[in-house]
């Protein structure tokens, strides 16, 4: 299974680049998923079907979705809730709707949810190949640093329960058990790591964590950049080869979009074209060892299956 | 002294320093669980978090250390008298 991640600053074309990549990809004969995790959704505007939070047949080998970030963390917290009844049994006079309040606006945990959902589609579609339309930059690199970043957390946190854990051994080894207060009541607690739930979960968690940082640095995995000929779509473009660069994510291509090329450009327009030279030539220079494939301005939004195809094989599939 | 005597003193003061370093011992697991649930539930204090999946995964699990973190807040008053206490210091 191939993966694509489509990236870029809001307003650039992402969903509109996602769409024609997979209709393209679909109609060579290949089965496509393909996955909205931008907030502000339009990929079924883009492809004109109506899309849910549950995947729609666009085509015979085309499906979509549009991931609803907010409903995820509700039904997440609301079957972690019901979970934390179950296992508090000693806490149960504790006020935890107070605390689920807080976790519902926790920063971080859209960007969880997303991962979440990433990881969901890759075990669960089956398809020839995943594209991401993503949400713009800012949060995307976050998603993506997630895995790494909170590996050392949880490679930290480890570490720590085993000491946890040792001291109670330690005290085990004396008194015969380890029982402690929780709530009203003494109860036994685990002392060693494979009866520590905790423990395990941290371990699960740390292996599915691996499981995605691995799937996302390989050659399986391909970002393609959509940007703008401007100025600071050049810099944006710079900081995202150097992030990617960084967590060894590999770069597809770019795709300069909306390129407007005009014989004796009128006055009020003379700067923007200018800056447009600019931008493509610097481009050149700055990213030699990538692929940058332009996509004119159009005189009209490209709308349906049919409309995207188009875009796909005049522009877009030299460019893959 | 008889000999059984004597184990006997010693034993008595074995067992006593035994006493009072597994006291110590479970002190500092209490504050080792008590650390550890504040990092990985600050954000219900106001503590920067780690990662909000992390505390997401291992939330059901953590009765002992949240008791562990509350009961020890309320105690925050006295904190010197607890570490005075643990040493035996009047």
């Amino acid at each position: 299974m191939k993966i694509r991640f489509v990236l870029g600053k809001g307003g650039v074309g992402k969903t509109t680049v996602s769409a024609a990549i997979g209709v393209g990809i679909a109609e060579s004969g290949k089965s496509v998923f393909l996955s909205s995790l931008d907030p502000a959704h339009n990929l079924g505007d883009a492809l004109s079907v109506k899309l849910s939070n549950k995947a729609t047949t666009v085509n015979q080998r085309l499906k979509a979705v549009e991931i609803n970030t907010e409903s995820i963390i509700k039904e997440y917290l609301s079957e972690m809730s019901q979970k934390l009844k179950t296992t508090y049994r000693y806490l149960y006079t504790m006020n935890l709707d107070k605390y689920f309040d807080i976790l519902k606006h926790s920063p971080g945990i859209e960007e969880y949810a997303i991962l979440e959902s990433i990881q969901k589609t890759i075990h669960t579609e089956m398809a020839d190949i995943l594209i991401f339309d993503t949400p713009p930059t800012g949060i995307t690199q976050k998603v993506l640093a997630l895995p790494k970043l909170t590996l050392i957390w949880v490679e930290r946190l480890i570490k720590m329960r085993k000491g946890i854990l040792s001291k109670r051994q330690m005290i085990k080894n004396v008194r015969g058990e380890y029982s402690a207060v929780v709530g009203d009541e003494l109860v036994e607690l685990p002392t060693e790591e494979e009866k520590d739930d905790i423990m395990i979960e941290l371990k699960k968690y740390g292996k599915e964590l691996h499981e995605i940082d691995e799937i996302l640095s390989s050659q399986d995995t391909t970002i393609y950049i959509v940007t703008l000929p401007e100025e600071l779509s050049l810099f944006e473009t710079e900081r995202i080869l150097t992030f990617m660069n960084e967590f060894k994510i590999h770069v597809g291509g770019i795709f300069l979009n909306k390129v407007l090329r005009i014989e004796n450009p009128p006055r009020e327009i003379a700067g923007k074209i200018k800056e447009q030279e600019y931008v493509i030539s610097e481009m050149a220079k700055r990213f030699s060892g990538i692929k940058i494939t332009e996509i004119p301005l159009l005189e009209s939004s490209p709308r349906g299956t049919k409309a995207l195809y188009k875009l796909y094989k005049e522009y877009i599939e030299e460019g893959l | 002294m008889s000999k059984n005597r004597f184990v006997g003193f010693f034993k008595s003061i074995f067992s006593g320093l035994e006493e009072s370093s597994t006291s110590i011992i479970e002190k500092d697991l209490q504050e080792t669980e008590n650390i550890f649930a504040i990092i990985t539930t600050g954000a219900f204090i106001g503590i920067p978090l780690p990662s909000t999946g992390i505390l997401l995964r291992i939330l059901p699990y953590m009765q002992r250390e949240i008791f562990v973190m509350t009961k020890r807040s309320k105690e925050m008053d006295d904190v010197f008298g607890e570490i005075a206490g643990m040493f035996d210091i009047d």
